[in-house]
């Protein structure tokens, strides 16, 4: 099973400790003679006074797997949507197989042989597979020729082992198989150098090794491959080289084998980094949020919830792992009085809140930080103060007869953003001035303000730095120190298992175990957030392995460098 | 008589079903045109005005040149021309859709009252200007009931009927007609694709303009053969009703529009029947229908996801 | 990336931010006027006299500013309608049909109560057009919160069906006079309900200006005190800008849509009101076209009280000057609502008015404006 191959690439889990030595950066030329597949030399772009490359050379060897890391704003994306000609760089060039090219856009990229597998998947979710893949190449001159394209997808179906139905709708398909499509387009366009934006986001660790299998495949039929990541067990896991990016620039380029996480995160941060919250044994209270018996739909009418039994108690952090999608967004909601339940109940400190409105379960001492900040949390267009009371705007001390306090609320803002460091460009900025991380902390400094009882934090650490997201992973140990009890929610299985003294796995909306986090075995949890057991035929990552060798031999033999078949 | 009676009787009037294909062809072309715009991704209300301009423009043609086509082929290219301002604006300089729009339906509305004046003053438009011909069918048209009905038609019904298989072929069988709905679902994927997104929104902004045009031609040159202060009356709203209702997909639109077409024409011919309701209130029928409509009936409708969102090129 | 905590902004950068915003509606009004005299010019009339015209009407007499007045009331008052339900996001373009409500309401009240006192009369009257008009919108505002129901759409049929049931009041229904004929009219409003004037005609004969312009001044300090000062207005402002954060932080978006709309029908009301208690009766087809005005005022006064007051007075100058440029220069009045349509477009495309004006070379201007 897929177990077998992931022990191989998971990195040891006992926290590494700070690090003591300091290792020389080491600069890796290419062997004597052999031309890089890619060379982009002195890459400079600015976006208004902002440098968001500065100077960048990257070199990738052909036939690697590297690794291009630093946090979120170091340039990393940049540098890539240069490369596939989204944007235009101010300075620099790009050479591709020793040729200069000029990338002006993704038609121009593409025809050099550069495909992009995005981050945030670029697929029409209401077309189908085949439609996605062949949009902009579409067989046929007027008349779409519908057939054509279906098989000549399938075809690339068998070639590379990427097994999904091309009729199939995009929303109907899980995420693992949407990233397939992702792929195949990019396979369809003939593409050698294959760039992957944070692909593990949304998969299980199952689903990331069999990713791992598939470019270790996709290398073995004559690809180049660029990755781009945060996680930096993963750089350890896949690639030969790795370019590690910070503030825009080229801060150190590495062996893998002759490295370690902490140096690359060290370089990534530029001074030590704690890769795991220091954290106590939890003084465990009353239960004070329940749920018992939880029913409830998804926006489309299908079943989300079945059945959900969860209590949390004050004083502690309940960690919900699962895979996006499986029902955490409702769960959420549920709790937070957004989703109409069909069935069960929900209970705050022993007080049944189920028909209460989210402003009533506010009052009772609910607390939520919901996914998507930009969206759902903050009113970008209005200046902090007046996000940091959002919520609050009807309650003493912020309102005062029929009008509102602007002192009390300008006092307020003052003592949140000292308490919780928050860096505004301007003391009256509007939220959208923020950096993420500083957008973040608004939201979790509002919601903690008024010492709730129960905190649902959904993706608390999403899209932010590593620096940040230490400090919102502080923050919630210390308010947990101090009674709070947490409901986590997170797809990030480092953040639960970092934060969380009870782990629970959800699977297609229920609740399949809850254990302990300290007694808790990594593997199995991967194991559950995938449904326990394998439900498709999906080809093994042995099966694929072997695939790729035989195709790695036949490519040896042939010209093309294509194999024939692959996978199962 | 009863209100039951008076509705049975003018039921089986057959100038009541010839009278829904006649409202509906205006609102058919137009509302068509909605569904291009909108499948690309921009929101498109000036229909109205687009209709209107068409139509003052048609009969200024019709009678300058006294010919037919030339002046329809006039208002087509005007509605198209005000359709590519819409898409200046909202494409190019990422103006707000809806207030394009609605900037486009007041402009309309004063300059054709403006023209409307400067040529014609006090007299009105000319009265023996060209009209879009009737077509009659054969056989069909001695045809007891379904004869009066379809029997004769005019040529835009004709064109309006034809331009709903030939829109839905456009849209969904066609490359450009899958590049066209991925524009307006994501943009974003479809320019990594390659695509040139602006140039799928001009082309659909245009194409809507065209047919609005169209459809204002009709109401100069085949229904009122003249043109008056603001004769549109709302007909380019109704259109974008019917695109609601009918899901953005052209065969929806149309049986949107029949609908809706009926229900001008019932209060038409509900007038001066006996029902007791008076007149003026009988002409808000249509209006009622659409928020009637609007409301209940439909469910929730899904525009394109990109729909109403400019697009910016990187990040 | 981010920075230690700066003061904040000095008193005079706030000024300078105030002006740097109306720039952009000032552009557009001299783009349309400029756009406007070029269509005078193709139609073979003289831009020059018509806005000379147009001006010395509007403002050349003192009359004539108490004229401009009466005509920038309905205006502002219809625009502060718009702009309230614009601000918890919801484009109200019917604000036509609900001050055609508003008049009706009032009408009929005071012709009805016509032995009454004055002054409860006419607090009632007022009472039924806010209502009236209130009523109006907030079905619209109910429709979308709870079905989706675009109201673009909604408030548009609306306005029809309300103007057709103007028509049936008054030309075949309860309203009609007894000895109709001419353009139906209802019944006068009894004299102790009239709005007093203003100036007293010893000092300015014939003026017409009654103390709806203070009532209409008040509208705009409710207006700004109802968004900036209270929690209601704060919550609106927060649906309008991201409602589903609202929503995540515990306000009722659906409530606060339906209140919305019903406050900006209040306004659209009193603005249906005001032309009747000038002209002491309530005309078939009186409005010519208040409520598609007030769209375009209340985009070119940002949405900001004192703008659309402003804004408001402009377009009524440009009403009330060009009766005297269709006498004097013989140019259709149709032109002002060219104007009109033409400012909103500007306004609309904010960022091609912008590349109009770097192309004319006012490049420092736009810097400032930031």
């Amino acid at each position: 099973m897929a177990g077998h191959a992931s022990r191989i690439n998971t990195v040891p889990s006992a926290p590494p400790a700070l690090v003591t030595s300091t290792r020389l950066r080491e600069t890796v030329a290419p062997a004597a003679g052999s031309t890089p597949k890619l060379a982009m030399r002195g890459i400079v772009k600015y976006f208004g006074s902002l440098l968001a490359n500065d100077h960048v050379d990257l070199t990738v060897v052909p036939g690697d797997i590297h690794a291009v890391v630093g946090e979120n704003g170091a340039g990393k994306t940049t540098l890539m949507n240069i490369l596939y000609g989204l944007i235009h760089p101010d300075e620099g060039e790009i050479v591709i197989d020793g040729q200069l090219v000029h990338i002006r856009g993704p038609r121009d990229a593409i025809a050099a042989g550069v495909g992009m597998v995005h981050q945030h998947f670029q697929l029409v979710r209401v077309m189908t597979v085949a439609e996605n893949v062949v949009l902009g190449q579409e067989p046929g001159t007027i008349q779409l020729d519908m057939r054509r394209a279906v098989n000549d997808v399938r075809t690339l179906v068998e070639r590379f082992g990427l097994v999904v139905e091309p009729t199939a709708r995009i929303d109907t398909l899980p995420v693992g198989l949407q990233q397939r499509v992702e792929i195949l387009k990019i396979l369809y366009r003939g593409s050698n150098l294959l760039v992957f934006d944070e692909p593990t986001a949304v998969l299980t660790p199952q689903e990331t090794d069999e990713l791992f299998e598939i470019l270790r495949g996709l290398v073995a039929g004559g690809k180049t491959i660029i990755l781009i990541t945060h996680k930096l067990n993963e750089v350890m896991a896949v690639s030969q080289q790795v370019t590690v990016l910070r503030q825009g620039r080229v801060e150190g380029v590495l062996e893998t084998a002759r490295t370690s996480p902490p140096e690359i995160a060290r370089l990534m941060v530029g001074r030590e980094v704690l890769l795991r919250v220091e954290r106590d044994a939890p003084h465990l209270g009353e239960v004070s949020l329940e749920l018992r018996g939880v029913q409830a739909h998804s926006d489309r009418g299908l079943p989300a919830l079945e059945d959900v039994r969860l209590q949390v108690r004050s004083g502690e952090i309940l960690g919900i792992a699962g895979v996006s999608g499986n029902g955490q967004l409702e769960l959420a909601e549920v709790v937070a009085g957004l989703r109409h339940m069909t069935g069960g109940q929900v209970l705050i400190g022993g007080r049944d809140v189920t028909t209460e409105t989210p402003a009533e379960r506010r009052a009772h001492g609910l607390a939520y930080i919901p996914e998507d900040r930009r969206v759902d949390g903050l009113v970008l267009p209005f200046p902090v103060r007046d996000n940091l009371i959002l919520g609050s705007q009807e309650r003493a001390p912020f309102r005062r007869g029929w009008q509102l306090d602007n002192q009390a609320i300008s006092q307020r803002a003052d003592d949140l953003i000292e308490r919780f460091d928050i860096r505004p460009p301007r003391r009256d900025a509007l939220a959208s001035a923020l950096s993420g991380g500083n957008q973040q902390k608004v939201v979790v400094a509002r919601e903690l303000a008024d010492q709730p009882k129960v905190l649902v934090a959904a993706e608390p650490s999403r899209g932010l730095d590593v620096g940040a997201t230490e400090f919102i992973h502080q923050q919630l140990v210390a308010q947990r120190d101090e009674g709070l009890a947490i409901l986590l929610i997170s797809s990030e299985l480092d953040e639960i298992f970092s934060l969380s003294d009870t782990i629970a796995v959800i699977y297609r909306g229920r609740i399949l175990e809850v254990m302990p986090s300290a007694s808790a075995d990594r593997e199995r949890v991967g194991l559950l957030m995938a449904g326990g057991m394998a439900e498709e035929a999906l080809p093994t990552a042995a099966q694929i392995a072997a695939a790729a060798a035989e195709a790695a031999r036949a490519a040896g033999a042939g010209a093309r460098g294509e194999s024939g078949k692959g996978g199962a | 008589m009863n209100l039951i009676g008076i509705l049975a009787g003018v039921f089986a009037r057959p100038d009541l079903w010839a009278g829904t294909l006649r409202f509906a062809t205006p609102l058919t072309l137009a509302a068509l045109g909605g569904v291009i715009s909108e499948r690309s991704g921009v929101v498109n209300i000036a229909m109205e005005g687009m209709m209107l301009v068409g139509a003052f423009f048609a009969v200024l043609a019709a009678a300058a040149t006294g010919n037919v086509l030339v002046a329809t082929l006039v208002s087509v290219a005007c509605g198209g021309l005000i359709a590519s301002v819409h898409g200046v604006a909202s494409i190019q300089f990422r103006a707000n859709q809806i207030v394009s729009g609605m900037a486009i339906n007041l402009l309309a509305l004063g300059l054709t009252s403006f023209l409307l004046f400067h040529f014609y003053s006090l007299s009105g438009t000319p009265p023996n200007i060209p009209a879009l011909p009737d077509i009659t069918l054969p056989v069909i048209s001695t045809m007891p009931f379904v004869g009066k009905v379809i029997g004769t038609m005019n040529i835009a019904t004709w064109l309006a009927l034809l331009a709903v298989p030939v829109t839905w072929w456009f849209l969904f069988r066609t490359t450009l007609g899958l590049r066209i709905r991925a524009v307006g679902e994501h943009p974003r994927a479809a320019d990594t694709l390659g695509v040139n997104v602006f140039q799928m929104r001009y082309l659909c902004v245009i194409l809507s303009g065209l047919l609005s045009g169209l459809g204002g031609a009709y109401l100069a040159l085949g229904v009122a053969h003249s043109f008056t202060d603001n004769m549109t009356s709302g007909a380019g709203f109704i259109a974008l009703a019917a695109m609601i209702f009918g899901k953005w997909h052209p065969v929806g639109a149309f049986l949107a529009c029949l609908l809706f077409g009926f229900g001008s024409s019932l209060g038409i011919n509900l007038q001066g029947s006996g029902t007791g309701i008076p007149d003026q209130l009988i002409s808000a029928t249509p209006y009622i229908l659409t928020v009637i409509a609007l409301a209940g009936l439909v469910g929730r409708s899904t525009a394109p996801a990109a729909d109403g969102t400019p697009y910016e090129v990187g990040e | 990336m981010s920075v230690a905590t700066a003061p904040l902004e000095a008193p005079r950068g706030r000024i300078l931010r105030f002006f740097a915003a109306g720039i952009t509606p000032v552009l557009a009004v001299v783009l349309a006027i400029i756009v406007g005299g070029l269509l005078v010019l193709a139609t073979g009339g003289n831009p020059i006299v018509a806005y000379q015209q147009m001006i010395v009407g509007a403002v050349g007499t003192p009359f004539d500013i108490s004229e401009t007045l009466i005509s920038s009331i309905p205006l502002i008052l219809a625009a502060y309608a718009v702009s309230f339900a614009f601000r918890c996001g919801l484009f109200n373009i019917g604000a036509e049909g609900q001050l055609y409500m508003g008049a009706v309401a009032s009408t009929w009240v005071a012709t009805t109560l016509s032995t009454w006192p004055g002054p409860p009369l006419i607090a009632l009257a007022m009472i039924a057009a806010m209502a009236a008009g209130a009523a109006w919108a907030a079905i619209a505002g109910f429709l979308k919160a709870r079905t989706g129901a675009h109201e673009v759409i909604t408030t548009m049929m609306l306005s029809y069906v309300a103007i057709d049931i103007s028509h049936w009041l008054l030309e075949a229904g309860p309203m009609t006079p007894a000895n109709a004929y001419g353009t139906p009219e209802s019944g006068p409003i009894p004299t102790q309900a009239y709005f007093p004037v203003i100036l007293p005609s010893s000092i300015l004969a014939n003026a017409r200006l009654n103390i709806s312009l203070f009532i209409t001044i008040l509208a705009g300090v409710v207006f700004a005190w109802i968004l900036w000062r209270t929690p209601l207005g704060y919550e609106i402002r927060a649906v309008g800008l991201n409602a589903k954060a609202a929503a995540y932080g515990g306000i009722g978006v659906a409530s606060r849509m339906v209140i919305a709309m019903a406050i900006a029908g209040a306004f659209a009301g009193l603005a249906g009101m005001a032309p009747v208690w000038v002209q002491h009766r309530l005309y078939d087809s009186f409005s010519p076209g208040y409520g598609y005005e007030a769209i375009a005022i209340a985009l070119v006064g940002k949405n900001s009280a004192i703008g659309i007051f402003l804004a408001g007075l402009l377009y009524g100058a440009m009403i009330h000057g060009s009766v005297a440029m269709q006498a004097n220069a013989n140019i259709s009045g149709y032109l002002v609502e060219i104007l009109q349509a033409l400012v909103l477009f500007f306004v609309g495309a904010e960022m091609l008015t912008r590349w109009i004006i770097r192309r004319g070379g006012l490049r420092a201007v736009l810097e400032a404006a930031g």
